[in-house]
Parts: C-alpha cells; sequence; structure tokens
C-alpha cells in the first residue's frame, strides 16, 4: 500500500516552470516583454503571457523612476534586448502611464493554436496603444425592458414639452 | 552707504544665524524590529495585526532592545533547577529568525573550549532581561560561519561590562574578516549563494573559481522576487508609535 502521498503538489510555488531552466525561463520571458514592447500587442500562449504580465508591469514600475536611476537602466538594459527599445520605454511609455498607479497592461483569452497542440493563447496589450481596440464597447440592444421603459420616458417627455 | 537727509543711518540688525539642528534630523533614524514585517504570502492580514497587539502587549510590560546581528548580548531567563532560578548567558547574535510572536535569535559563546549555541524566543515570557553588552554590526545578515571560523572569533568574557555607547545613532559596522578552520565546513561558505563578506577566503584560486560555477547572475534580475516593504513598514511604525504611547 501506498505511505507516502506523492509530490505533485507544489504548495505555495508562485513561479511556472517554463523553458529548459530557470535560466531559459528569464530569457524566454525576456523576450516577450522586448516583443511586446516593441509591438505593444503580442499573441502568445496563455501560460508565458500570464508569468510575463507581472515583469512587464514591474518594469515599467522601474521605468517610471526616470532614467537617471542606475538601478531602473541596468533592469532595463538586461530587459530589453533590442537596445533602441531603452529609450522608447523611458520616453514614451513611462510618460503614458505616468498618471496610471498600477495594471498597465491587458490580457485576453484567444480561441486555441491551430497547429497539432491546440494550445491555450492569450493576446496582451499596453493600455493606450494606437493599434485599433481589441473589444467594441456594444451598446445594449433597444429592445430589453430598461431602455423600452427609458424610451417610453423621454417621448413623454418630449410630448409635454412640445404641448 | 547713503545717509537719509541728515537724520543719523537706520540701524541694520546683523543677518540671523542659521540654525541647522542635527539631534532633529538625525532622530528620523528609526528602527523597525524585522519580526513585525509580516512575510509576503496569501494569509489574511489580520493573523499578523493580531500577534502584534500581542507583541506589543508584552513590550510593554518587558523592554527589549535594539539589536542587530552582531551584538553581544547577555539574556536572563527563568529556569527552574538553577540554585537561583535564574540563568545568565552570554554571547553574539548570530541569527534572527522568525516572524510575530515566534521570533527567535541564536547566541553563541564558546565556553571552556566547547561552543555553545542558544536559540531564544523574544516574546518568550521565560526571558527575564536582556541587556546589549557590546553594539557594533557585522557584515552580513547571518554569521553562521562562526562555528567553522577559529574558535576566538566566538569567544566573548561572560562578565563582560556593557560598553558605553555615547551617541544615539550610527551603530558601528564591524568589517572585521573572520579566519576560518581548515575545510571542510559544515556549509561551502566560499559558495555565491551564501554571499559571505566577512570571511578571509585563504583557498587557491582555482577553489574559488570553482564555487563561482554556481552563481546565478540572473537573480538580481529577477523582479518578481522582490519584496518592497517601505509602506508596509511605515503603517507598521505607526501604528506600533500610538499603541507605545497609550
Amino acid at each position: 500500500m501506498r505511505l507516502s502521498v506523492a509530490a505533485a503538489i507544489s504548495h505555495g510555488r508562485v513561479y511556472r516552470r517554463l523553458g529548459l531552466s530557470p535560466r531559459s525561463r528569464l530569457d524566454l520571458l525576456r523576450n516577450l516583454v522586448t516583443a511586446l514592447v516593441r509591438h505593444e500587442r503580442i499573441e502568445t500562449p496563455w501560460a508565458r503571457a500570464d508569468e510575463m504580465r507581472g515583469y512587464a508591469e514591474r518594469l515599467i514600475d522601474y521605468a517610471k523612476r526616470g532614467d537617471k536611476d542606475e538601478r531602473a537602466m541596468r533592469m532595463a538594459d538586461f530587459w530589453l534586448t533590442e537596445k533602441d527599445l531603452i529609450h522608447k520605454l523611458f520616453k514614451v511609455l513611462a510618460p503614458r502611464f505616468q498618471p496610471h498607479p498600477g495594471s498597465y497592461t491587458r490580457m485576453l483569452q484567444i480561441p486555441n493554436r491551430d497547429g497539432l497542440d491546440r494550445a491555450k493563447m492569450a493576446v496582451i496589450e499596453l493600455k493606450g496603444n494606437p493599434l485599433p481596440p481589441l473589444v467594441r464597447p456594444r451598446r445594449d440592444s433597444d429592445k430589453t425592458l430598461l431602455n423600452q421603459l427609458l424610451k417610453g420616458y423621454r417621448q413623454d417627455a418630449q410630448r409635454a414639452a412640445a404641448a | 552707504r547713503v545717509s537719509s537727509d541728515g537724520k543719523p543711518p537706520k540701524f541694520q540688525p546683523p543677518p540671523k544665524p542659521v540654525i541647522i539642528d542635527r539631534k532633529t534630523q538625525k532622530e528620523e533614524r528609526r528602527f523597525l524590529s524585522p519580526e513585525f514585517i509580516p512575510p509576503r504570502g496569501r494569509t489574511d492580514p489580520l493573523k499578523y495585526y493580531i500577534e502584534r497587539k500581542d507583541m506589543i502587549q508584552r513590550r510593554k510590560v518587558f523592554n527589549i532592545p535594539e539589536f542587530y546581528v552582531g551584538h553581544v548580548l547577555a539574556v536572563t531567563t527563568a529556569d527552574p533547577h538553577a540554585r537561583d532560578k535564574s540563568n545568565r548567558f552570554v554571547g553574539i547574535c548570530i541569527q534572527r529568525g522568525g516572524k510575530g510572536l515566534g521570533a527567535t535569535f541564536v547566541l553563541r559563546n564558546v565556553i571552556e573550549d566547547q561552543g555553545i549555541e542558544i536559540c531564544y524566543e523574544l516574546y518568550s515570557p521565560r526571558i527575564q532581561a536582556i541587556e546589549v553588552l557590546k553594539l557594533e554590526k557585522r557584515l552580513d545578515e547571518n554569521l553562521m560561519y562562526l562555528r567553522d571560523a577559529l574558535p576566538e572569533y566566538s569567544t566573548f568574557d561572560v562578565n563582560m561590562r556593557p560598553v558605553p555607547r555615547m551617541d544615539h545613532e550610527e551603530i558601528p559596522v564591524n568589517k572585521l574578516q573572520v579566519r576560518m578552520k581548515p575545510k571542510p565546513w559544515s556549509k561551502r561558505w566560499e559558495r555565491p549563494k551564501y554571499n559571505i563578506k566577512g570571511i578571509k577566503f585563504d583557498l587557491p584560486e582555482h577553489q574559488m573559481k570553482a564555487a563561482q560555477k554556481w552563481s546565478q547572475p540572473w537573480l538580481e534580475f529577477d523582479m518578481l522576487r522582490e519584496y518592497d516593504t517601505s509602506k508596509i513598514e511605515e503603517k507598521i511604525r505607526k501604528e506600533l508609535s500610538e499603541e507605545l504611547e497609550k
């Protein structure tokens, strides 16, 4: 009989295991963060997008400290593999997100990938990007009860004003 | 100076001296005991709040002085089997661990060529007095390597007099580099994981280079591992100062 619990429970572990090793995981996420800063909207597997979200937001918090800060510059230098994006991070993204205290990214799920693995995909984008919006806000239909009542009220008010 | 219409010139008072009050400026350094800061996790903050209330209650009755790792302390505990019912131990604090009411500190001393380490709980009711005999910080937060150092670095006189301290700030940092016994040690202190600055390694170059193989330079850039405690500390400091004034 089995006397010990099979060790497949990860109590309290926060970081997912991606890639080949912890170094590889950070390199993967670093490439994704660089791509996000360059294109401002990317499609990746959901798990990678979720891991990357925290790092991207912390990177923007560091960038908000300003480029005079030694630590902020070292972080940006490590996390952005393409060095022209460091300028974009400090000069474009930091002022854009200065008034907001947190949550600079938006993550939405997408239909599964077309290849053989059918992976769960997500699109992650920086808020305030110049691309067309992902979600178009739809107005409620006119046929709902509340909207019909409001329409009737508006018509009554117009008739009373005309009379 | 232009004379004003024959009247005597108006008295110009000398410029007032600018007084820089150094005392009020230096009081900004405040010490918050590390066991008050809650660890990162998903526990309900209510648990830490209740624990803090109990800790403050104990601190009102019994004075726990401010101390760091590297200070030499003398602790008197209640001992039912001793003749005077109390037991005094002097030692250097090598580690402070635990959060909340279970906060502990380990004191080490070498008595009659036998190394002794005792782990005391800060908030235990058995402790009758804690005196700080010597104030000095060391280069590391954890002095466990003193176990593998030569015994002279851990011996402290049991009847040591408290070293008088003049100013109420600027705890001196002792940049002592400790010499070690020959290998094997209890832990491989030369590895970068321990990040020890207070040992004078007399190892050959190739061993030091081989130890660097275990270094993880990416850890420094892993942003999610950082735990920023400044806001939490501010809240706890305010709470502490309010409660202790009552």
